[in-house]
């Protein structure tokens, strides 16, 4: 294994996204909203304590188009 | 019978300006024939996966297909055997663009001795032709019967449609699933043709592939630059010295294939493409790049003075709007407004732009392809480099008609 972590990030799946914009409002620290409802997430990467919140984002989509992945 | 005009059935004429490759011998009315094929390029030389890669990467070959992906490093993420999938792409989906139709119809063996060159080093059978064009498959179609070696290609007709050419919306239409992109992006080399890794490219970079197979590295090394050997296809559009579908030598220098143009902006790279000022520019990608541009789907187009620049753009616009697959919020409602603004912009009606600069910023990246990030890198280089037009229109407009110099699909020019 490296030692070097990979970067988390959160992305969108946005052939699901329909813009119900919870994700929004459950971390608008990181997650903003554009004229439409879609979310423009913040690009840099997601550190231990963004973890949760970023999580929880995640679960709150209806839709399960907001991802934490590794990469 | 300009480019501009021509019905979609036409072949557009080649025009040969001295680096004559993979389109030896083809005409806009003669197809290449096996005969004259073999006769021009030599017996076909097969090579393994090993060399392939090296001699890939030596003569630094990019993907043709717009992305200018390294072809050795796809080449390398694949494990050779009867599994591996080939897909060349031939859906070529830019209205601008008539490089790839011009290959297939004309000389479509060129594209098929690519294909039977990969097949061989990855050591499959399992090769696909993916085609919008009829007439480009009927040639792709005869040339494989024509040869005794390639009864084995499948080529598959799929649905037309800018985003239908993106490689994973195309590995969905040969799989007969609607010819979208998935949400969720995986590399062709990992899951491509039938869910098995699969080599997936440009039919051009099959051409060149082709050719380096025959040429070797340093004959392939013999046209073009240090930094990029060899020759790119490209549709040169509009007012230019020489209209038409031309194999150009890299290093070859921009101004001489647009012409003196003045101070018009000169389109790069087609639809997903960027309007530019720039001059002393040359055919290199790497070089390119650094001034921010991308020679994308190879085309260069000038404007003739008589049509409205502004309303060009918005009529292309437009279409770019209406070509998104639906599919992701931000290119269908974010497109449809800049398409809206432009429109405006063109008609003189007050436009909010700074909400325009805003949306213009916010869609690259957030979609499941790269059209809404290529439509607006379109859009936002028009308007700032037709910023005088822009100022004009603000006046009420600028006089001039809009000719519909910028070729859409099933319209007349």
């Amino acid at each position: 294994m490296s030692a070097r972590r990979r970067e988390r990030r959160l992305v969108v799946d946005w052939t699901r996204c329909d813009g119900h914009g919870l994700c929004a409002r459950i971390w608008p620290e990181r997650i903003g909203v554009d004229e439409w409802g879609f979310p423009v997430l913040d690009a840099s990467g997601l550190d231990e304590d963004d973890l949760r919140s970023a999580r929880r984002a995640a679960l709150v989509c209806p839709r399960l188009a907001l991802r934490v992945i590794s990469a | 019978m300009t480019l501009l005009d021509m019905p979609p059935t036409a072949t557009p004429p080649v025009v040969s300006l001295g680096a004559t490759r993979v389109l030896a011998g083809a005409s806009h009315h003669h197809a290449v024939s096996y005969a004259e094929h073999r006769a021009l390029a030599g017996p076909l030389v097969y090579r393994t996966h090993a060399w392939l890669c090296d001699a890939a990467r030596q003569v630094r070959l990019l993907g043709r297909g717009g992305a200018a992906f390294p072809v050795a490093t796809k080449l390398a993420a694949l494990v050779p055997g009867p599994a591996t999938g080939v897909l060349v792409n031939g859906s070529e989906s830019d209205p601008a663009s008539h490089k790839d139709r011009v290959l297939m119809r004309s000389a479509p063996h060129r594209v098929i001795d690519g294909a039977m060159v990969v097949g061989a080093a990855l050591g499959t059978a399992r090769i696909t032709i993916a085609v919008h064009d009829p007439l480009a498959a009927r040639a792709l179609a005869d040339a494989c019967r024509e040869r005794g070696d390639a009864a084995a290609v499948r080529i598959a007709v799929t649905a037309a449609g800018f985003v239908g050419g993106e490689i994973r919306a195309v590995l969905n239409a040969v799989e007969g699933r609607p010819a979208v992109p998935d949400g969720r992006p995986v590399l062709p080399t990992e899951r491509g043709l039938d869910g098995t890794p699969t080599f997936a490219s440009n039919a051009e970079t099959f051409a060149q592939l082709g050719l380096l197979a025959v040429l070797g590295t340093s004959g392939y090394a013999d046209v073009g630059t240090a930094s990029e050997p060899g020759t790119s296809l490209g549709t040169l559009l509009g007012d230019v010295p020489r209209p038409g579908v031309a194999e150009i030598a890299h290093g070859t220098s921009l101004d001489l294939l647009t012409g003196a143009t003045g101070d018009r902006p000169v389109l790069l790279g087609g639809y997903h493409g960027t309007w530019s000022r720039e001059r002393g520019l040359r055919l290199d990608r790497a070089a390119l790049r650094e001034h921010g541009l991308d020679w994308g789907a190879g085309v260069l187009a000038v404007l003739p003075r008589a049509t409205c620049p502004l309303g060009e753009v918005a009529r292309v616009a437009r279409w770019l709007a209406a070509e998104s697959a639906g599919q992701c919020g931000p290119c269908v409602f974010g497109l449809a407004a800049i398409a809206d603004d432009l429109t405006r912009l063109h008609a003189g009606r007050p436009v909010d732009v700074s909400a325009l600069h805003r949306r213009l910023g916010l869609i690259a990246g957030r979609g499941a392809c790269g059209h809404p990030a290529g439509a607006v890198r379109f859009v936002a280089s028009a308007v700032t480099a037709f910023s005088d037009e822009v100022r004009a229109h603000a006046g009420g407009g600028c006089g001039r008609p809009v000719l519909g110099s910028l070729p859409l699909p099933g319209r007349a020019a």
